[in-house]
């Protein structure tokens, strides 16, 4: 415990080293994108309700958080532990490999909450947007985050090399962002695409955070995402585990 | 006795094919300074990688006081410091935290280990570089942070990779001196190096390896200092290279 507790104050003192930066990602980069599809592609985009299209991507913006957040926090690990070898200096801890895989995934579920929810207050301040059920948006942020947490680690340490994965990640987030419901909702897609949406895990995240926000508007079944992000991550928990002993029980980077 | 450090048949293998070690065997005693020297490629850091847990036995075992670094690689590492070939230092934190994280790892408390951290800053001359970036910092200056880490969770084994490699002479002197008086405590030192004359006048007992295999083990006199020049016509000897650079 003492381990993971070092490991995630060892990432809060890295990410107020670079405070500016930080920032940037976390506050600016979000509240741009907020306010240029609420209040300027919003416009454009005539949709029923009180808050039209804003309603339906401030949703999306927030899950954008929870799968990228996790991805930065174990990206920056694992990316700076294969070029600067940082990784040895964890492996050297003594702690068992299944303690430090604890640790980096609670470091991406940390990350992506906390990401995650200053959209949430970013979305109140700048299109006056509050969820209905905040904690059914909290368990579908926390389950989003340790989903992408997973996917991040397999990702990175399957390929030889993690910068090979980082290319991947950049590739599936592209497929995972326009097909998987973060700039509409579920309802609006039609078929092929809306089967194509339900293999892709943000669906679930963005689908859920809707439900959390406008219950009354159309959006796949609470439940139903909330059940497909926690069966996907259930499905991926031991290959990740698998990937993360394959990788690092035997250190030859 | 239980030795410190107890290698059986070790062969490590590489995903590639390559055999770094093979079939090696070895008993490092408690209190002891046990040097291995070989040339480039021998397999001297791939052993010091299976000793330290983070290399696994394609067969054989490393065990460290008795503890399998396969089955209780945890218990282990709270045993051991270790300083690798390669730079390993936290890139993204200054030289203070690398040492007070390097602490915190270890389940070392907070004030406990600011006062070790703050002993060994003084000890290493790095007192006016504790908070830059170790990204920042000369290749010297690296490797002592590297050598302070080691000492600072207080080891009852160190194991050093080639731990002088870019040491100007005042620091090689400091670090002969830190290891000698570590092991006047009662604890083991395992290292690799490619200077004779280090291996010659800080070790018990030299291994050569060569090949992946121990093919010489020397002794000083009455275990405890070697004759000058022992070491280096042994490995000329054995490898059939003057000194252990020639091969890189």
């Amino acid at each position: 415990m003492r381990f993971v507790l070092a490991l995630l104050y060892r990432n809060l003192v890295v990410g107020r080293a670079s405070a500016q930066l930080t920032l940037i990602r976390v506050v600016f980069q979000p509240a741009t994108y907020l306010f240029v599809f609420g209040h300027v592609v919003g416009r454009v985009i005539p949709l029923a309700g009180q808050n039209g299209y804003g309603a339906v991507i401030a949703p999306g913006i927030i899950a954008m958080a929870t799968v990228g957040a996790p991805f930065v926090s174990i990206g920056g690990q694992v990316l700076s532990g294969y070029f600067f070898r940082t990784l040895e200096e964890w492996l050297l801890a003594p702690v068992s490999l299944r303690t430090l895989l604890v640790a980096m995934l609670l470091g991406g579920v940390c990350s992506g909450v906390i990401n995650s929810l200053v959209v949430v207050i970013l979305a109140w301040l700048i299109l006056d947007l509050t969820p209905s059920d905040p904690a059914f948006l909290l368990l579908a942020v926390v389950a989003g985050a340790f989903l992408f947490s997973l996917v991040s680690l397999v990702v990175l340490l399957l390929p030889q090399r993690p910068d090979r994965g980082r290319e991947v990640f950049s590739f599936l987030m592209m497929l995972m962002t326009f097909f998987g419901c973060t700039f509409y909702s579920y309802a609006m897609l039609e078929p092929p695409f809306s089967y194509f949406a339900l293999l892709l895990p943000t669906t679930y995240i963005s689908e859920g955070l809707r439900a959390a926000y406008a219950p009354g508007q159309p959006h796949l079944n609470a439940d139903a995402a909330l059940a497909g992000l926690i069966l996907i991550a259930i499905v991926l928990l031991p290959y990740a585990d698998w990937v993360f002993r394959r990788r690092l029980g035997n250190f030859s980077w | 006795m239980l030795a410190a450090v107890r290698i059986e048949n070790l062969t490590l293998r590489y995903p590639s094919g390559t055999v770094a070690v093979a079939g090696l065997s070895l008993d490092v005693r408690p209190g002891e300074i046990f040097g291995l020297l070989g040339l480039n490629g021998a397999g001297k850091s791939s052993l010091i990688k299976a000793i330290a847990s983070l290399l696994r036995p394609s067969t054989g075992q490393v065990r460290i006081f008795g503890l399998d670094t396969r089955t209780d690689a945890a218990a282990v590492k709270q045993r051991i410091g270790v300083v690798s070939q390669e730079n390993n230092l936290d890139a993204a934190l200054n030289v203070r935290h690398n040492l007070l994280f390097r602490c915190r790892y270890a389940g070392i408390p907070g004030h406990v280990a600011s006062q070790r951290v703050k002993r060994w800053l003084s000890l290493l001359g790095l007192e006016d570089k504790a908070e830059e970036s170790v990204l920042h910092l000369s290749g010297g200056c690296k490797r002592k942070v590297m050598l302070a880490k080691a000492f600072v969770t207080e080891p009852e084994i160190l194991v050093l990779d080639e731990p002088s490699a870019g040491l100007d002479p005042g620091a090689r002197e400091l670090l002969w001196e830190q290891v000698r008086i570590f092991r006047a405590a009662g604890n083991t030192v395992f290292l690799s190096t490619h200077y004779l004359e280090e291996a010659e006048a800080l070790c018990d007992r030299i291994g050569i390896l060569h090949h992946g295999r121990l093919v010489s083990m020397l002794a000083g006199d009455q275990g405890c200092s070697f004759a000058p020049g022992m070491a280096a016509a042994t490995f000329r000897a054995v490898t059939g290279q003057a000194d252990t650079d020639e091969a890189s």
